[in-house]
Order: structure tokens, then C-alpha cells, then sequence
């Protein structure tokens, strides 16, 4: 009989010569990506897992009914509700987020597994495709538990299909990334700098701290679905060691413009969740502590290891891991009631945390904390509206999120024009990106472009509650309602 | 003529949409952007608006100064 190492490749590195068609037709570059190199140059490409079909479904199994398990014994909306208010609004904002961008990644993956230039590249992205829909049915499963007690928890499926400013964001980064890109860009921006470099943030620095606050579930889900990815991210690093070879300036391009845009998104969705919303007894390190050592180092390595050089913002990159979470956190928490998930205000244990982790950069905050506490003050618990803002805000005509580039003293924001139309955009690199592919970009409204040309309402009430899809009942509120123990009234000063 | 500006109040931490006509004073300007960012920043009394790297005379008018729909402007603290 033979032996596994012996029949493996015909079972998923099987290529053959073309004769019905040439190669080019069958994996035209405009579909395949660019380098389009013939089939002799991939064919040589491989990567570490090698898993068979049977070894997947297998493995998938055993993986599946472990976390069907936890949810049985964890999973009710009982369980949910004995975790710290703030915690739960880290899992909303995260189980809103991940699902249908999984999703998308499922078709992403489906596109590398027709049209990817080697046919073990195809069959780990078809195994890839199937791990995403898997990512896609576990939080749409585990949240939908949990609706029935907590409307917020309908964000997890709702999200996508509203027009939510926090959606728009996303869906303009998973589109392009996910939806829009061939299996090249495909595999350098999702396999190589997303899946290999940001997500430890979750599967590992996230994990932790649900670990410390007990909450076995999300645990239980974000180790689960690390284990495909770390197998799938193998896409990676193979195809861009190939792309390098032929055309490097483009491969450096690719990994400069997704690390960017997937600092940003891992920046709100992460950074949040570590620094605010995360008792703070149970923080096991700072959002900045896990950037340095899984992003900054690993990707450093990462990086060295193939021979790219480092992305040209670098150093702002640096500063940014500093401060940009904290200036979109202190800006959500005061329009909180556009968004799906609640908001904690840092009290004075947790501001003196956040100074000794961001000595550089917190005393910028600080004041603006220190302002939203004494609003909290004079109104007294429940007057959520006295600390919330009312006047539309800008987004950045690149990554939609809200203009927080830079430091309270230099926001990094600039005007361009471009066709006679006036954009502004949040820093040098989304800058950077929009003037590579204008015509990828310009056509996209941002929201207030929206309100602007009457499309969507100037009323901020009106906006969230027709245009965003949001209601009193499901919007961000205050998690304590202002009514915190360290918060006393103004008479007992 | 309404004029939507992005506007940038010194010590906030985010770009806000102020919206004002081009017959008002830049001086309005100051008063529109502080009010927008209460929650957050308490109003500064002495404030200045920068646009384009120049301070302007708070008693011009908004056409008068060339300031155009979606430009940036900025209020500073007038030593800032």
C-alpha cells in the first residue's frame, strides 16, 4: 500500500498540460492577478499542511462538535448575562464584524480555488473557502442564542446590511480585500498580512483576556477558527515569494497598502476591546503591548524573511499604535448612540493604566476624559445626551472611518482634489492609497457625501435611525448610564 | 451660499462637519466648532480660525477669505 507522502500530490497537486485552451485563456490575468506567469513558474509552489480531504472534513468535525459542546454547556443567554456589561459589548462589536466578512472570504477563497495559478494553492484555497463558512455559521450560531435577551446581539447578522457608519467602513475594506481582489492580491493582502500577521491579536492577545474574564465561549470560538487559519494563511507566503521574484515593487505595494488598512481595522475592533473594554483586572497586557510583540516583531521577521523592506510609513505607523485607537474610542463613545455596542468611560484606575501603558501619548487624552467625566457630573446618571454629540462628522474618503488621524494638537487630515472633486483623507498613507488607484476609490461616497447630496439625512436622530438602521432600543449607550461608583456627585466633592 | 467645511477644534480628538454660510464672519466659525465639540473640549476664549496655514481676520466674511466648500480650516487657541 502506499504510503500517505507517496499518493498525496495526486490527490491535490494534480496540473496538466491544456489543450482545449492555451493557459492564458484558462487563467486570464485580469481574473488570476498580476504577475500573470505561465504554470511552470508555480510549479514548484507548496505549503506546509498538506491535509487530504478526508484529514479536513475530519479534523473539522472534531472541531465543530467541541465548540457545539461549550455552547451547550455555556452558550444561553443566561450565561451571557453574568459577564461585565463593557465585556459583552466587545463581543458585540466583534460578533457583528467577523461573520459576513467571513463571508466574503468565502468567496475570495472560492475565486483563488478556480482561479489560483497552481493546483495545490487551489486546493488548500477550496479548503480555505470551506473554513470561512464555517467562521461565517459559528458566531451567526452562538449570537442568534442570545437575541431574544439583548437586541444588540441581531447586529451579528444585521451589520453588513446596514448602512451603519462602522459598516460602510467595513464593507469597503472587506470588498476590496475579499470580494473584489484576484488570488494574488487575495493571497498577499488576506493570507500573508491579515491572517498571518493581525490576526494572533484575536486568536491569541483577545483569547487571553476572554480567558481571565471567564467568558469560555468566545474563548472557545476564536481558538477554533485560529487553528484553520493558521493552516490557510500558509497561501501566503508562497505566492509572494513568487510575485517577488518577478515583480517587486508590486509585491511591496500589496503588503504596504493591506498592512495600512488592516492596522486601522484591527486598530477599532481590537484596540477597543483591549484598552476600554476589557475590566481592567483581567487585562493581561495593552493593545500596544500586543502590536509590539505580534505585529511589530513578528511581521518585522516576517518581512526580513522574504526581503521586503518595510513599509515607507513606518515610523507613523509606530506612533499611530500609540494614540489612533484612543482618539476613534474618545470620538465613538460621544456619538456612541450611532453605533450597535455600549461604551465604558475610563475612571481613574483605569486612566492611570492607560498612562503608564501610553506615557507618550496619553496626556492627550486625558483632558478629553477628564471633560466627559465632568459632563457626566453636572447632568447626573441617564442623561446620556448631555455627553453625545449632535453635529455630523467627517470620514476619511479612503478607509470611511472618522477623521482621527494624528494627536488632538495636529489631526493629520488633508484636502485633495482629484476630477475636479474634493476629497479629504485621514493620514499620509490612506492618502498614499487613494492616489495609486484613484479610480478604484473616488467613486465611493462617504457619508457625509451622502448627506450632502441628499441621500441620506443631515439629522443625526434622523440619520441613525433611518439611515443606520439603529433604534433607542438596540443604540450605544453609556454600560453603567453614567452611574459609576467612582463617579460622585458634585455635592459629595 | 451654505458652506460645508471639515473643521478641526485644537484639542479634540476628531474632524467635525460645520456648516455655515459664506455672507457669516470667519469669527462664526469659532463659535459653531466649539459648540460641536462641547462633550468633549470646553470652548477656549481667545480662538482663531487657520486656514491653509493662514490665520484669518475674524471679521471678514467666509467668501471674503476664498474659504470653499469641504476645505479644512482650523480653531487654535489664538498662542497656539
Amino acid at each position: 500500500m502506499l504510503k500517505r507522502d507517496e499518493w498525496m500530490d495526486l490527490a491535490r497537486k494534480l496540473d496538466w498540460e491544456l489543450s482545449y485552451v492555451d493557459e492564458a485563456a484558462a487563467f486570464p490575468e485580469v481574473v488570476s492577478g498580476h504577475p500573470w506567469l505561465a504554470n511552470a513558474a508555480w510549479v514548484e509552489w507548496d505549503e506546509p499542511y498538506r491535509t487530504s480531504y478526508v484529514e479536513y472534513v475530519t479534523n473539522q468535525n472534531q472541531k465543530d462538535a467541541a465548540v457545539y459542546a461549550v455552547r451547550d454547556a455555556i452558550g444561553k443567554a443566561e450565561d451571557f448575562a453574568r459577564h461585565d456589561r463593557a465585556w459583552a459589548s466587545a463581543v458585540k462589536l466583534h460578533t457583528a464584524t467577523l461573520p459576513l466578512a467571513e463571508f466574503a472570504a468565502v468567496i475570495g477563497n472560492l475565486r483563488a480555488a478556480r482561479f489560483g495559478r497552481d493546483s495545490a494553492w487551489r486546493t488548500t484555497a477550496a479548503f480555505g473557502a470551506l473554513d470561512e463558512l464555517r467562521h461565517t455559521q459559528i458566531p451567526l450560531l452562538l449570537m442568534h442564542e442570545l437575541v431574544g435577551s439583548d437586541l444588540q446581539h441581531d447586529w451579528a447578522h444585521k451589520f453588513m446590511h446596514t448602512n451603519d457608519w462602522v459598516a460602510i467602513a467595513a464593507r469597503h475594506f472587506s470588498d476590496e480585500l475579499l470580494l473584489a481582489s484576484d488570488p494574488i492580491e487575495l493571497a498577499i493582502g488576506t493570507n500573508f498580512v491579515f491572517e498571518t500577521g493581525f490576526t494572533n491579536l484575536q486568536f491569541v492577545g483577545l483569547a487571553s483576556m476572554a480567558h481571565q474574564v471567564g467568558d469560555r465561549m468566545f474563548e472557545k470560538m476564536v481558538q477554533s477558527i485560529q487553528t484553520d487559519e493558521a493552516r490557510h494563511a500558509q497561501i501566503g507566503r508562497p505566492v509572494l515569494e513568487r510575485v517577488l521574484a518577478h515583480d517587486r515593487a508590486y509585491a511591496q505595494y500589496l503588503v504596504d497598502k493591506w498592512f495600512w488598512r488592516s492596522w486601522q481595522f484591527f486598530a477599532v475592533v481590537t484596540g477597543f476591546a483591549m484598552d476600554y473594554l476589557t475590566p481592567l483586572g483581567d487585562r493581561t497586557a495593552s493593545f500596544k503591548e500586543f502590536m509590539d510583540e505580534w505585529i511589530v516583531d513578528q511581521f518585522q521577521r516576517s518581512l526580513d524573511e522574504v526581503g521586503l523592506a518595510r513599509p515607507w510609513y513606518w515610523d507613523q505607523f509606530r506612533s499611530a499604535t500609540e494614540i489612533y485607537h484612543h482618539m476613534v474610542y474618545a470620538s465613538a463613545y460621544t456619538y456612541r448612540a450611532t453605533v450597535w455596542f455600549d461604551f465604558a468611560v475610563p475612571g481613574p484606575d483605569e486612566r492611570a493604566w492607560l498612562r503608564e501603558k501610553y506615557p507618550r501619548t496619553w496626556h492627550h487624552l486625558d483632558p478629553i476624559w477628564e471633560r466627559i467625566t465632568e459632563r457626566w457630573r453636572e447632568a447626573g446618571p441617564k442623561v446620556e445626551w448631555y455627553t453625545h454629540g449632535v453635529t455630523p462628522v467627517g470620514f476619511c474618503d479612503l478607509c470611511q472611518l472618522v477623521l482621527c488621524g494624528g494627536t488632538p494638537t495636529h489631526n493629520t487630515a488633508q484636502t485633495v482634489t482629484h476630477d475636479g472633486r474634493k476629497y479629504i483623507l485621514c493620514s499620509d498613507p490612506c492618502r498614499w492609497i487613494f492616489e495609486r488607484e484613484p479610480a478604484r476609490y473616488a467613486g465611493h461616497k462617504d457619508v457625509v457625501k451622502r448627506i450632502l447630496g441628499g441621500e441620506a439625512p443631515a439629522n443625526l436622530i434622523e440619520l441613525v435611525q433611518s439611515y443606520f438602521d439603529l433604534t433607542r432600543a438596540d443604540w450605544g449607550k453609556d454600560v453603567a448610564g453614567g452611574a459609576y461608583p467612582w463617579l460622585k456627585p458634585k455635592e459629595q466633592l | 451660499m451654505l458652506v460645508p467645511l471639515y473643521g478641526f477644534l485644537h484639542g479634540d480628538s476628531l474632524g467635525l462637519i460645520v456648516l455655515v454660510h459664506d455672507h457669516q464672519l470667519v469669527g462664526d466659525i469659532i463659535g459653531c466648532l466649539q459648540q460641536a465639540a462641547l462633550p468633549r473640549v470646553a470652548p477656549h476664549r481667545h480662538a482663531v480660525v487657520v486656514h491653509r496655514g493662514v490665520r484669518l481676520d475674524p471679521n471678514r466674511s467666509i467668501a471674503e477669505v476664498g474659504i470653499e466648500p469641504l476645505d479644512r480650516v482650523d480653531v487654535v487657541p489664538e498662542g497656539a
